[in-house]
């Protein structure tokens, strides 16, 4: 100031009168419209004069404030508004510096009108671009009190929204000014988004409030502060600054969010904290939602000693938010979320047994609610639901393997359960992780069940411990059905009854592909085994049986070839014997359902074989149990009040199904009758199992059979497919004993097979694989015939490589070949 | 840099329970008045007052915080940025006072280093209801080495005497620093007061 009157004496100098007669004699004329051209005019032409300009406007303005002469104060501002408008092309630096100052100094006045009219102006401000950034410019001042503003408590209601709208709308526009400028203060320090977040989340609050409530006294007011609404400009602005937010910005972003939510208590009540998340989430830019979700992740635990209802409300937001995120990116987290959900799903489980949280050093007074826990743990699991739903099949599959990794199963997973918890813990725990596991493998559809499935899934799966309890044996089955059921089918056979005709059903069926043969010729007899025993036990009630019977009707859709068909009816007249012979003394309703579960269950195969003899039969028997014994079918046992004499009555002749008489049917339409003749026998322990067991072997071919003889390791079987007169004759003229001790043993090497880790199989094969080679050699030098294809399907994925390539005799087999 | 119409430019925070006079305080000190019935602050609220100390403008910033403990993350924002804190409990109510060590974590966790604390007992106009006495309070700001004050909103006792102190202290730390600091620019304006205390940047 000193400088320019120094230079222009006495004469004021051409801005000084320009700027000077924009102003009206009376502040009520508002400005001068002519003479603001002028002024306008002469800044364009002669824009080094505007930074002077500037600082007289604005000491004018001060002097105006100071003098409470608010009508010129207005004058003033439009002025310095059209100015910086008008002037927006270049070096308009320091003349922002002088308009800044202004705005700042209207902030500062308590009237709220100056205040909002700063903010106008400052908005105003915001939209323009410059192109020379200014380093030493700071906005701390208007964030800390744009903040404050959105807090406004001002008496007058309809004012308070004005200048808490004012309060957003400058907060919008500081972030519009600084969000792109990495020169200028960075607007994501948590210095500056501690006070922002904050502010935008009260506001949204308060819309949310007064919506709900409409506490307003009169309707019509309502409906103006409708229009108005803050809430929804907050939000609009919410979701500008986290789509403006870069990766390293997110959580700085959110973090506030978490200590807005917690301060406010806002978990407990979920809507509010889930509508903001839904904001977060479809606002931030897509490939930074992980993010998100790992900082809900990381506030779950932050939160694990909290009370039972923030954490659900914590999770019920995650579950909400996981899903939005799926669809962008989530995959460097997945197991990371299912890891914490699983986590607290067991310190939920603990702290409901134990009664306490660890350490009730700090929060003593709080009394852990059963009900709260068991809430909380429903929407863990629910949660985990949701989440893995979202997921693709192969990662869906690794969920599942890594959540039954988690569960305790003694034997197989060694005791995984905490110390204090006791066996009710580790069983609450193997509850609520099949539970997770249930949800997980809902809608789960793989078209390769045996990568899918692994025996590392299976074995836990279907092991005895988690076959004794109830609820435990009613889940492990429910998820079998789930995983096997890949074509929706099965809501068809929820209710378990006798189907005349069961083309009603409109079931679908693919045929059943080779890797489904595999996984069945893998583990089926487990799966028998299961169904089997599952129907011994005492404790099952109709949900069991009914779940039985979807999982058998499934196995026979999804995954039957004809061995498979020939084994479960094998099963299922095992059953029959089961209840009939009732070795294990079971309660007269068992042995009803299981009689009604196996006729159920052949009605249905017999029809999906369509062999018409076999549906007689089974028509037959079916009929006569209407006539005589009708708690024999599922229609009298598996209702409200089950219809069963106190006891059963030794059952004969014509309400039995026959093995002999289904054998000869079946017999006649191309099944393998020896089998069927041969009574079903679970196998109790794996090594019965491996010596015993009838169902593997029987479709290999005789040359594997003979060339077992003359090399008993399986990795010798490639010149298997030689075969001599001799060996030929040899094999004719053995006696039956023999021949049986040899299938016995080539039936262990197959299961050793098949049923080994593939390590050891590995570790196996390799040390011999030198002396296959010399044996081969030998063979091929006796005959050059080239060999035939493989006939039997078994192991054809390890067979291939060698069978493929005509010259085999000359190969030299590298080591991977003999795996 | 002639265009500012002050020549120290301070933020001063208040902080303490709710309910122990700060609105009152504030307002006693900015606007000669003494609301009753004044509600519960909401979030922070924001006055300015410009003092002249030996004939030097000083322009104070003071941001008025909620004490409800939900408003506790806005408030703590404000911390950061502060020249001078000042605490306040209220002598009638004995739990006012209990709670300080817990706002003095605070400001240890949130304000800058170099904020300048002042403990100020307000409400001293209810004498016959005082529940924390006077000894006490300074034996507690002397151990905190803290300035302590007793403070009547209601009948303007203290209160300018207050704030001028602070003043005058804050004047008083600023020109050491600039000294110490040999920095140029007495002048600590907007966004630069709080430079030579920019060690405030971690949490």
């Amino acid at each position: 100031m000193t400088g320019v009157c120094g230079c222009c004496g006495a004469l004021r100098p051409r801005y000084k009168r320009l700027v000077d007669n924009i102003f009206p004699e009376d502040p009520e004329d508002g400005l001068v419209k002519a003479n603001m051209e002028k002024l306008t005019f002469y800044a364009l032409s002669a824009p080094e004069k505007l930074d002077r300009i500037g600082a007289y406007l604005s000491e004018r303005l001060s002097r105006d404030v100071a003098r409470h002469r608010y009508g010129y104060v207005c004058i003033a501002m439009e002025a310095l508004d059209q100015l910086l408008m008008a002037c927006h092309c270049q070096s308009i630096n320091l003349f922002v510096e002088s308009f800044l100052k202004m705005v700042r100094k209207l902030l500062e006045a308590d009237k709220p009108n100056l205040q909002i009219l700063g903010t106008n102006s400052f908005v105003k401000f915001a939209n323009i671009e410059e192109d020379t950034p200014s380093y030493h410019r700071s906005y701390d001042f208007f964030v800390s009190r744009f903040s404050e503003m959105c807090h406004s408590s001002y008496e007058d209601p309809d004012i308070r929204i004005k200048i808490r709208m004012a309060g957003i709308k400058g907060l919008q526009g500081v972030v519009r000014k600084t969000v792109n400028d990495e020169l200028q203060a960075n607007i994501w320090d948590p210095q500056h988004m501690d006070k922002i977040v904050p502010s935008l989340l009260f506001n949204l609050q308060q819309g949310e409030g007064t919506e709900r409530y409409s506490r307003s006294p009169s309707p019509l007011q309502a409906t103006e502060k409708e229009k108005e609404s803050p809430a929804e400009l907050t939000e609009r602005c919410f979701r500008e600054l986290l789509g403006r937010a870069a990766y390293g910005n997110i959580k700085n972003a959110i973090k506030p969010v978490l200590m807005h939510l917690d301060n406010h208590s806002l978990w407990e009540g979920k809507t509010f904290a889930v509508r903001c998340f839904k904001i977060i989430m479809y606002s931030i830019q897509s490939q930074h939602s992980h993010l998100v979700i790992q900082q809900l992740l990381g506030h779950l635990d932050a939160n694990s000693k909290n009370s039972a209802t923030v954490r659900a409300g914590i999770v019920e937001v995650l579950s909400e938010a996981a899903v939005i995120a799926a669809s962008g990116s989530v995959g460097p987290t997945v197991l990371e979320v299912f890891n914490t959900l699983l986590r607290q799903l067991r310190l939920s489980v603990d702290y409901e047994l134990t009664g306490s949280y660890d350490s009730c050093v700090n929060i003593g007074s709080k009394i852990i609610k059963e009900h709260e826990e068991r809430q909380l743990q429903e929407a863990v699991i629910k949660t985990i639901g949701s989440f893995a739903n979202t997921l693709p099949t192969y990662q869906r599959s690794e969920v599942m393997l890594f959540i039954m990794g988690k569960i305790p199963v003694p034997g197989v997973h060694p005791s995984l359960g905490s110390a204090n918890s006791g066996f009710e813990g580790s069983r609450m725990i193997q509850v609520m992780l099949l539970k997770s596991l249930l949800q997980v493998t809902t809608g789960f559809q793989t078209t390769n069940m045996l990568t899918a499935l692994p025996s590392s899934f299976l074995d836990p799966l279907l092991s005895f411990t988690l076959m004794e309890d109830a609820e435990i044996r009613l889940l492990v089955l429910e998820i079998l059905v789930s995983l096997i059921d890949r074509h929706d089918n099965c809501p068809k056979f929820s209710t378990i009854s006798i189907i005349s005709d069961i083309s009603v059903l409109k079931l679908k069926v693919d045929k059943c592909s080779r890797q489904d043969n595999l996984f069945m010729k893998k583990h089926s007899q487990q799966l028998y085994r299961h169904i089997y025993l599952a129907c011994k036990e005492e404790n099952s009630g109709r949900p069991h049986f009914e779940t039985l019977y979807t999982l058998l009707a499934l196995i026979s859709m999804e995954l039957a070839n004809e061995e498979v068909v020939v084994d479960l009816i094998r099963l299922a007249l095992a059953m029959q014997d089961l209840a009939l012979n009732n070795e294990d003394s079971l309660p007269v309703y068992n042995r009803c359902a299981v009689h009604a579960l196996s006729a159920a269950y052949l009605n249905l195969i017999c029809q999906l074989t369509t062999v018409p003899a076999f549906c007689q039969h089974v028509h037959e028997v079916i009929e006569m149990r209407q006539k005589e014994t009708p708690y024999l079918l599922p229609e009298d046992v598996f209702v409200e009040k089950p219809r069963i004499p106190k006891l059963l009555d030794k059952l004969e002749g014509e309400v039995l199904f026959l093995q002999s008489k289904i054998t000869e049917v079946l017999g006649g339409s191309g099944y393998n009758t020896d089998r069927l003749a041969t009574p079903y026998i679970p196998q109790l322990t794996d090594e019965d199992r491996l010596s015993k067991r009838k169902s593997i072997g029987e479709t290999i071919s005789l040359q594997v059979e003979v060339e077992s003889r003359n090399s008993p390791e399986k990795e010798e079987r490639t010149p298997a497919e030689e075969i001599t007169f001799e060996t030929l004759k040899k094999a004719i003229v053995d006696s039956v004993g023999m021949e049986e001790q040899e299938r016995e043993r080539r039936r262990q090497v197959v299961e050793k097979f098949q049923k080994a880790p593939f390590e050891e199989i590995a570790a196996h094969c390799g040390a011999r694989a030198t002396l296959l080679q010399s044996k081969l050699n030998q063979i091929f030098e006796i005959t050059i015939r080239p060999p035939p294809s493989p006939s039997g399907t078994i192991s054809a994925g390890y067979g291939q490589t060698q069978t493929r390539s005509v010259p085999v005799y000359e190969m030299k087999f590298p080591d991977l070949c003999v795996y | 840099m002639s265009m500012e119409d002050y020549d120290y430019l301070f933020k001063i925070v208040l902080i303490g329970n709710a309910g122990v006079g700060k609105t009152c305080l504030v307002r006693r000190f900015t606007q000669g008045l003494f609301p009753p019935g004044q509600g519960a602050t909401i979030g922070v609220d924001f006055m300015i007052k410009t003092v002249e100390i030996k004939g030097e403008k000083v322009k104070l910033q003071i941001w008025d915080t909620a004490g409800q403990e939900r408003f506790r993350s806005i408030t703590q924002s404000y911390y950061r940025s502060a020249n001078a804190l000042i605490l306040t409990y209220d002598i009638t109510c004995e739990e006012s006072f209990r709670c300080l060590p817990e706002w003095l974590r605070e400001i240890e966790q949130y304000a800058n280093n170099k904020v300048v604390t002042v403990l100020v007992g307000n409400k001293i106009d209810l004498a016959e209801k005082r529940e924390v006495t006077r000894p006490k309070a300074e034996e507690f700001a002397e151990a905190q080495n803290m300035h302590y004050l007793e403070t009547s909103a209601k009948e303007s006792d203290n209160v300018e005497k207050l704030f001028l102190d602070l003043a005058v202290e804050l004047i008083r730390e600023a020109k050491q620093n600039t000294l110490l600091n040999n920095v140029a620019s007495p002048v600590p304006g907007e966004g630069k007061s709080i430079n030579y205390l920019n060690c405030c940047s971690f949490n």
